[in-house]
């Protein structure tokens, strides 16, 4: 199979995927749900999308292509609002954050349809133990060449994304000591990592066609990349975040993304090199880690650096694109992150009070239904 | 010195309590067995083999006395009750009126299907009345049991839990206003036809919303251990359950109101030990068994028909009204069959409630209560196997592989 056309679509226009868990309301352990949930929603008219992810405790949130924080937070909250109702109406309860503290990844279910009994089969218990909870933002691309132009402009702040979405301390019962462990959970996958360093679209489909002809992989749902381009959106999706706590962080963070990619696209500070992931791993790991107190090495400087200050500063380059985009209080938004701290010290916190992660998982889900 | 200083004199003198115990053992054997081999519930192998054993059977194992029987009973029942309570989260009823709808409307349907039936065999109004609401109720021993063992969790496990927890309060008071309007056409006066209920309700709800509040400031501060806490839940069952028969109240009733006062007023989850640990569950399983061996089938013998019928009639009016909701309360035909068929079992609730009716009138005891007690002894013995079909069919159970 060839890869097909990069569609054209507005630059820098923007979608939002966030996978959620399902959750019974007597001890807030994952629960498989989601058939029950789907046919209740579909009852109702609503805005973007709401689909089944790969195990039946996960449900996937879609917004339609956005182009301003305002009006892709509303969606937003209208998704949540019949996501919640749904959930209140059938005694389920449904929450943000990457991991579920404590539950048992040899208990998910495998939603009934034809791909993810495939992936079953294929990565077997990797499948049941990628029962976690991601956000996906798709970015606009004037063009092929100008979307692997940004995405590897754009792996430079991985990291960036990393702390401020994290929010997955807690992984079968234990505080992992990570403040996204979710990642740990992708990195096993064999296709995950970072895109090949191509910058022209023919160089992507001569890789692609000598991947495809190795019977590696049949489509580009087949890599587990960071940053990947969505060739039929004309997008490229950045993929490492965290479901955040609240869809309004989900939107701010979306929106540091946008405008981080207009920075890059109008600014054009300097063309990516193959040296710029040197450092990718490390800077990666030490996101994942320690979040924004997490070290970053600048791949260019070899300056060292706190990912709080790495993101400050950016926020600072980025302002006026930030403004152009309308993006003011999604700027305010990351501000306080960077002040109060991202989900997984906002869970750690909780647990440090409730001393229950049930408890944690409570208050997690009010925070996400009730906003 | 003789020899029968230091030897047992012959005949042995054995107490009832062995036999219960013997029985015991080969039941929970059986009940292994039954899961390994033929992936049956195990409260199965412990009816069945106190109904083998028992007078109603091979008769190798003599009934247990019945005050033994009954505090037996009670207090594994009211374990139970108050698990079920506790499990059961009112709030969602408004959120999902339908729910409340399909409940009312499944009892009300039982009610009304089983009392014609009875009135086309020329049954009495009052004893029809009686035996139509103890008909209502769905066996919250089997149900628990069932959902605990299967490990299920679901929207027909949930939706089980609370209809049940329902129906077994419908039932519960009706069944007091029934047997009060039989005391009135025996001859005594008005005056405690509209008391005796009212005492009943009110002093049952009192008691349960006490235990209620002293169960989780109890559980406030000892919680953090979960076994002392479990042997104090117990010492407190048993009280509720004695305070409630000295001041003739209706244990039942205390302890399931009681357990979804905890529920209600605990914003925060919690999830006990099955049966609040193995001491709990130790009484469940003699229970099951005793009740097997307090199984009377005479009633199948003499009005075979009228059993079969009643069972029947009784299934269809809870099937069918949970099938007509369940596209409103939000789930599937599928789902909507799984939870009529698993709403069918009888157990010892609906047995209590046919001993006390019987005590209080003769007549009963020998009419329609025996019908009553071998529909009992087929819906104990079919009811787990339906429940586990039910909630198997329905992809919420969650089964070791053995």
């Amino acid at each position: 199979m060839s890869l097909m056309p990069f569609a054209s679509s507005r630059p820098l226009s923007i979608g939002v995927e966030l996978e959620l868990q399902l959750l019974n309301c007597n001890d807030y352990d994952l629960i498989s749900s989601a058939p029950d949930m789907l046919r209740r929603i579909a009852r109702q008219t609503h805005h973007g999308e709401i689909k089944p992810e790969m195990t039946r405790s996960m449900i996937e949130i879609n917004t339609s292509v956005q182009h301003e924080y305002a009006a892709l937070v509303e969606e937003l909250h209208s998704l949540r609002n019949t996501v919640a109702d749904a959930g209140r109406f059938l005694n389920i309860a449904v929450a943000g954050g990457g991991t579920h503290p404590f539950q048992h990844w040899s208990e998910q279910k495998i939603f009934d349809a034809p791909r993810f009994h495939y992936l079953s089969d294929l990565y077997g218990y990797l499948a049941k133990q990628f029962t976690i909870f991601g956000q996906h933002v798709h970015i606009g691309c004037p063009g092929p060449d100008e979307a692997l132009h940004l995405l590897h402009m754009l792996s430079r702040y991985v990291p960036h994304f990393i702390a401020l979405s994290a929010s997955s301390p807690f992984v079968q019962g234990h505080d992992t000591g990570f403040a996204s462990a979710r990642l740990n959970s992708v990195f096993s996958f064999p296709l995950s990592g970072r895109a090949p360093f191509v910058l022209h679209w023919e160089d992507f489909e001569r890789f692609f066609s000598k991947m495809t002809g190795t019977g590696v992989v049949e489509s580009m749902k087949d890599f587990y990349w960071d940053i990947r381009p969505k060739p039929e959106f004309g997008t490229i999706e950045v993929r490492v975040c965290d479901t955040p706590l609240t869809v309004e962080i989900a939107a701010a963070i979306a929106c540091y993304i946008q405008a981080m990619a207009r920075y890059i696209m109008v600014e054009r500070p300097g063309e990516p090199q193959e040296d710029d992931y040197l450092v990718y791993t490390f800077n990666r790991f030490q996101a994942c880690r320690f979040g924004l107190e997490g070290v970053f090495i600048d791949p260019r400087t070899h300056e060292r650096r706190s990912l709080r200050e790495d993101i400050a500063d950016m926020l600072l380059r980025i302002a006026d694109h930030a403004a152009e985009l309308q993006a003011g209080e999604a700027m305010a938004q990351i501000r306080e992150i960077l002040a109060t701290g991202n989900g997984a010290s906002w869970l750690r916190q909780t647990y440090a009070h409730e001393h229950n992660l049930s408890d944690v998982v409570q208050q997690q889900a009010k925070l996400w239904m009730n906003g | 010195m003789t020899l029968s200083a230091y030897l047992p004199t012959w005949p042995l003198s054995i107490s009832p309590a062995l036999w219960l115990a013997l029985a015991l053992v080969i039941a929970v054997l059986v009940g292994e067995g039954l899961v390994r081999y033929l992936r049956l519930p195990r409260i199965v192998g412990y009816v069945g083999i106190g109904l083998l054993l028992g007078p109603a059977g091979l008769n190798l194992i003599p009934e247990l006395p019945a005050a033994e029987w009954r505090l037996l009973v009670d207090l594994a029942l009211g374990i139970l009750l108050f698990e079920l309570g506790s499990k059961v989260n009112l709030r969602w009823l408004k959120a999902n009126p339908w729910i409340a709808g399909t409940s009312l409307l499944e009892a009300a349907a039982t009610f009304f299907a089983v009392f014609g039936l009875l009135l086309w065999f020329d049954v009495a109004h009052v004893t029809a009345a009686v035996v139509a609401t103890i008909a209502i109720a769905t066996s919250p021993a089997i149900v628990v049991r069932t959902v605990t063992e299967s490990r299920a969790r679901g929207q027909v496990t949930e939706r089980l839990l609370l209809m049940t927890a329902l129906n077994c309060i419908y039932a519960i008071i009706c069944h007091k206003l029934a047997v009060a309007f039989m005391h009135g056409e025996a001859g005594t006066g008005l005056i405690h036809t509209v008391l005796q209920p009212l005492y009943l309700i009110g002093g049952s709800a009192l008691l349960g919303w006490l235990f209620g509040i002293a169960f989780n400031s109890i559980h406030r501060h000892l919680g953090r251990h979960e076994e002392t806490f479990s042997f104090l839940l117990f010492g407190m069952i048993a009280i509720a359950t004695i305070v409630a028969s000295t001041l003739k109240l209706s244990p039942m009733l205390i302890l399931l109101a009681a357990g979804l006062i905890v529920r209600y007023q605990r914003q925060r989850p919690r999830a006990f030990l099955p049966h609040f640990g193995s001491a709990g569950a130790v009484l469940v399983v003699l229970m099951f068994t005793a009740n097997g061996l307090a199984a009377n089938l005479d009633g199948l013998r003499d009005s075979m028909l009228l059993v079969l019928l009643l069972i029947l009639v009784r299934t269809i009016a809870k099937l069918l009204p949970v099938l007509m909701l369940a596209k409103y309360s939000g789930i599937s035909l599928q789902q909507a069959l799984a939870l009529g068929i698993a709403l069918v079992p009888m157990s010892s609730l609906t047995l209590l409630l046919t001993l006390d009716t019987a005590a209080a009138f003769p007549a009963f005891a020998s009419g329609l209560g025996l019908v009553l007690m071998s529909c009992i002894v087929i819906l104990e013995l079919a009811g787990p196997i339906l429940v586990q079909m039910a909630l198997r069919g329905a992809g919420e159970t969650l089964e070791e592989k053995t």
